[in-house]
């Protein structure tokens, strides 16, 4: 297990070494785009293929599509407006994949489970109309990263949903924890909902991501997530488990979407092993493209059956935790990416320590079995002239 | 630390042996035993009182958390060097009967100012109450050692140390059971932390029935002594200087290193163990806690079965190097698997106790008789020192770089154990290998000896198994022998307790569980 996680290490530092060159581009073909509008189209060209990123704010979900085309393939965008109308490659992809926080689902724990199943009464409330307005934003050739923050539409609902989006193309620890592995291939998301009111009627209230992801696979086909335990929680301190959905192709032939997290989240901005709580994953459940989306927008040209459109839910909480409310804030991150998801490796550190700890003493016990031995030996045949008086 | 040894050659005639008045009888010996376990038990039970009671602690008096930890390392802090210059005191200036008085009347008074502190609430008093209760706490284990090594060498001393070892963790347990419905009752008379304070004075009484035992053994001891003739050797003995620490040779203080380097990989481990077991294993926290307490069960029933093993096969340092490799793999299959961490935790507890018992009388060996009580005072003291100050290190390294770091921090020690170990193996090789020969080995090395010391013990020679054993461990070198098996398990049963209030500070939660 061990050996061969480290195998897969080895094939993998060569497989993704090759990083990509990355161009991002705002709202790219749009002239009447202003601050409130936010689409970033990142084309990142590798030796062989070309990925294309787009991160799209403009429809009030947050959308995340991956197009994987042949190099040199390029997208256009038209628009009416300040929304995305139409995607155009200038050659047929090869493979997409898309991800978008479509609702945002308040459940009352009764039962103090932390995570939401369908017995819990649950409201759920559709980002459609959520205003995001950009904070922090890097586009240059070395990284991509925006900070959006999302106002509801609904007078009711107040608080904010914070999302960061990073990518940055070279394969490394991120800096926050649970400190997951981006890639070249593979962008970095944090979600965090702060100051989100609860339901008067809910005295139990959490709140749940629901997610719809989509690929290009057979529409019969299922995505599939498993849980990984690696023994080093070097990274993610008290946390062993690896959570990855991937799509039918990439469970296939490791050329698919997946996406990766670890199932905690924090109850606190800065994030700690003391602020840290549990994420939980729900069942995948056959579904539609939400309607009025940039998803419907970008794969209306796609054929039915071969689109896989499901969804699931991403809860966050403990039992006993005190709910939502006690903090109200909870951030969870995750990571999505195209080709073979990243396995984490021991350090240098790690393996330092135990190269020295192990040899150091092995040699010690060498020699010091060689010198008595040597001793011994002289004892027992002394030189003849030295035993001669006794 | 050290009891007062009786030369053996002026014991008088037995008066009545078969009277259980006699002090040599096995009835009155047990009476003893019994004002022993006794004479502990108020310092256990006072001890962990903040535990039983960590919500009313809360609530009533409105201490925080680090507060609360604070009512138990201002505990701990001060025996780092306590436990050492009591010890001291005893041996040079009071004796086991006044000491044992001494340090009960001040561990019930710092249990009557602790009270006192919470019953008007004053922060300060509680710190100062805590703090003379540990003064007293500790020190008067050593006396109770010392006791228990004067009434038992020879004959049940490894089943009385075991014994002693049990009923701290029963005082504790007795504790946790009892406080709450105390609180519960004397809130039907008094309100806010004045309910607190009454219970905490409640709480004290067990120190003064403590108290009393003391008193009363004191007497039965005085009275043995004059019975059996018993002789303090100390006037003759030349008296020792702290400054004569720097003569202790080096294989001392390798020694000390794994003393030190050993434990730091054994006890941090279990303090913060039940998260390890919850996280890595997926365990549920009661069966985490099943897991964690492992060790202690495994060394409580262990310790005296290996002690016997090693007496009749002598060899220590081959026994030490094979529980350090042993507890090397077990924390490599914690680290590195997925293994049940029964596994790893049962072999650690196994290699830990053949460790314990391996170890310390190798100090015998080495430091002579005059020194001895302030050789196991320096180890208990740099031990107590890594531990005080690694459990705090050890919980930052979790959090920050996660369990696999702390495992490996604990290999590290224990490989740096392993290097120590190793070193005192070839020392003491090329020394002709005192440390490491059989009993009859060392026999034929200094037959000269005369045996006459052995036969002579404190009380009588009732024809006990462990006679035997005692006898057999280092025929040849009489008067270390007679140091070599008390402060072994002195020691070891002290650090136990020291380590196991450790643990009471880091976890309040199994606290709770043993409250269920």
């Amino acid at each position: 297990m061990h050996l061969q996680t480290l195998l897969i290490v080895f094939v993998l530092s060569f497989a993704c070494g090759q990083d990509r060159r990355i161009i991002p581009k705002l709202n790219p073909g749009c002239d009447n785009c202003g601050k409130s509008t936010t689409l970033l189209y990142i084309r990142a060209d590798g030796s062989q293929d070309t990925v294309h990123q787009l991160w799209d704010f403009t429809r009030g979900m947050p959308t995340i599509i991956y197009v994987i085309s042949k190099l040199n393939t390029s997208l256009t965008i038209n628009w009416r407006f300040n929304e995305p109308m139409e995607f155009k490659l200038s050659e047929k992809p090869l493979y997409s994949f898309a991800v978008s926080i479509d609702k945002l689902t308040e459940y009352n724990d009764i039962e103090n489970n932390g995570y939401i199943d369908n017995r819990c009464p649950q409201r759920a409330l559709s980002l459609r109309d959520m205003e995001w307005t950009r904070g922090n934003t890097v586009l240059d050739n070395t990284e991509a990263m925006v900070h959006m923050r999302g106002k509801f539409g609904e007078e009711n609902q107040h608080g904010v949903i914070d999302m960061k989006l990073d990518l940055l193309p070279f394969k490394d620890y991120a800096v926050d924890l649970p400190h997951l592995i981006h890639t070249a291939n593979s962008t970095l998301v944090d979600v965090s909902l702060v100051n989100l009111t609860s339901s008067p009627d809910y005295n139990a209230s959490r709140f749940a991501l629901h997610f719809t992801i989509v690929s290009t696979d057979a529409n019969n086909e299922n995505m599939s997530y498993s849980m990984r335990k690696s023994l080093d929680d070097e990274h993610t301190p008290g946390v062993f488990e690896i959570f990855e959905i991937r799509t039918p192709k990439s469970s296939r032939s490791d050329d698919g979407g997946f996406i990766q997290f670890r199932p905690v989240s924090y109850t606190e901005q800065e994030r700690s092993v003391s602020s840290s709580t549990n994420a939980y994953i729900s069942n995948f459940t056959w579904t539609t493209i939400p309607k009025t989306s940039t998803l419907r927008m970008f794969y209306e040209e796609f054929e039915k059956a071969n689109l896989l459109v499901q969804d699931m839910f991403i809860s966050f909480g403990l039992p006993g935790d005190g709910f939502y409310r006690q903090h109200n804030y909870t951030s969870w991150s995750f990571t999505i990416g195209y080709g073979i998801p990243p396995v984490e490796s021991f350090s240098l550190f790690v393996i330092i320590i135990i190269s020295i700890g192990l040899g150091v003493p092995i040699l010690l016990a060498l020699s010091g079995i060689t010198f008595v031995i040597v001793r011994r030996c002289k004892q027992r045949n002394p030189p003849t002239r030295f035993t001669d008086d006794e | 630390m050290e009891a007062p040894e009786t030369s053996g050659s002026n014991r008088p005639t037995m008066l009545q042996p078969t009277s259980w008045c006699h002090p040599a009888n096995r009835v009155h010996r047990f009476f003893a035993l019994l004002l022993m376990c006794f004479l502990c038990f108020g310092s256990y039970f006072c001890y962990d009182t903040p535990g039983a009671l960590a919500d009313n602690f809360k609530d009533d008096s409105h201490l925080n958390t680090s507060q609360f930890a604070l009512l138990y390392s201002i505990y701990s802090w001060p025996n780092v060097v306590l436990c050492f210059i009591g010890g001291y005191l005893v041996d040079r200036y009071f004796g086991v009967r006044l000491g044992t008085v001494i340090y009960m009347t001040i561990v019930f008074i710092g249990a009557v100012i602790f009270a006192f502190g919470v019953y008007i609430n004053a922060f300060w008093l509680m710190i100062l109450g805590r703090f003379v209760f540990g003064i007293g706490g500790e020190s008067l284990q050593v006396v109770v050692n010392n006791y228990v090594v004067l009434w038992f060498k020879g004959k049940e001393l490894n089943m009385v140390f075991g014994l002693q070892l049990s009923f701290s963790r029963f005082g504790s347990t007795v504790n946790f059971w009892v406080m709450e419905p105390v609180y519960r009752w004397v809130s039907t008379y008094y309100g806010g932390y004045e309910r607190l304070g009454v219970t905490l004075f409640l709480a004290s009484l067990t120190c003064f029935v403590s108290l009393i035992c003391g008193v009363i053994l004191g007497w039965m001891d005085y009275r043995a002594e004059k019975i059996l003739g018993r002789q303090d050797e100390q006037s003759n003995s030349e008296p020792f200087h702290l400054t004569d620490i720097r003569h202790f040779k080096s294989v001392f203080w390798l020694l000390s290193v794994i003393c030190v380097a050993y434990y730091l990989a054994i006890f941090p481990f279990i303090a913060l163990g039940k998260l390890f077991f919850e996280r890595k294993f997926d365990f549920l926290p009661q069966e985490a806690n099943n897991v964690n307490s492992m060790v202690y069960l495994l060394s409580a029933a262990l310790s005296p079965f290996f002690g016997i093993l090693i007496d009749k096969t002598g060899r220590n340092m081959t026994w030490v190097i094979i529980s350090i490799v042993t507890t090397i793999g077990a924390h490599f299959m914690l680290a590195f698997t997925f293994f049940n961490p029964y596994i790893g935790v049962i072999s650690l507890g196994i290699s830990y106790s053949l460790l314990a018992s391996g170890l310390w009388p190798l100090v015998a060996l080495i430091v002579p008789e005059n020194q001895l009580g302030t050789a196991y005072g320096i180890c208990q003291a740099v031990q107590n020192m890594g531990l005080a100050t690694v459990i705090i290190f050890a919980g930052m390294i979790v959090d920050k770089y996660g369990y696999l770091m702390l495992e490996m921090f604990f290999l590290g020690c224990l490989f740096v154990s392993l290097i120590a170990a190793v070193l005192i193996y070839i020392i003491d090789s090329a020394n002709n290998g005192v440390l490491n020969m059989s009993p009859s080995m060392r026999e034929s090395t200094k037959s000269t000896v005369t045996r006459t010391d052995e036969t002579a013990h404190l009380l009588d020679n009732e024809d006990f198994t462990d006679q035997e054993e005692t006898d057999s461990r280092r025929p040849s070198d009489a008067t270390q022998d007679h140091m070599s098996i008390n402060p072994r398990d002195t020691a070891q049963a002290q650090s136990d307790r020291i380590r196991s209030r450790y643990l009471a500070q880091i976890l309040p939660n199994s606290n709770n569980s043993e409250r269920e």
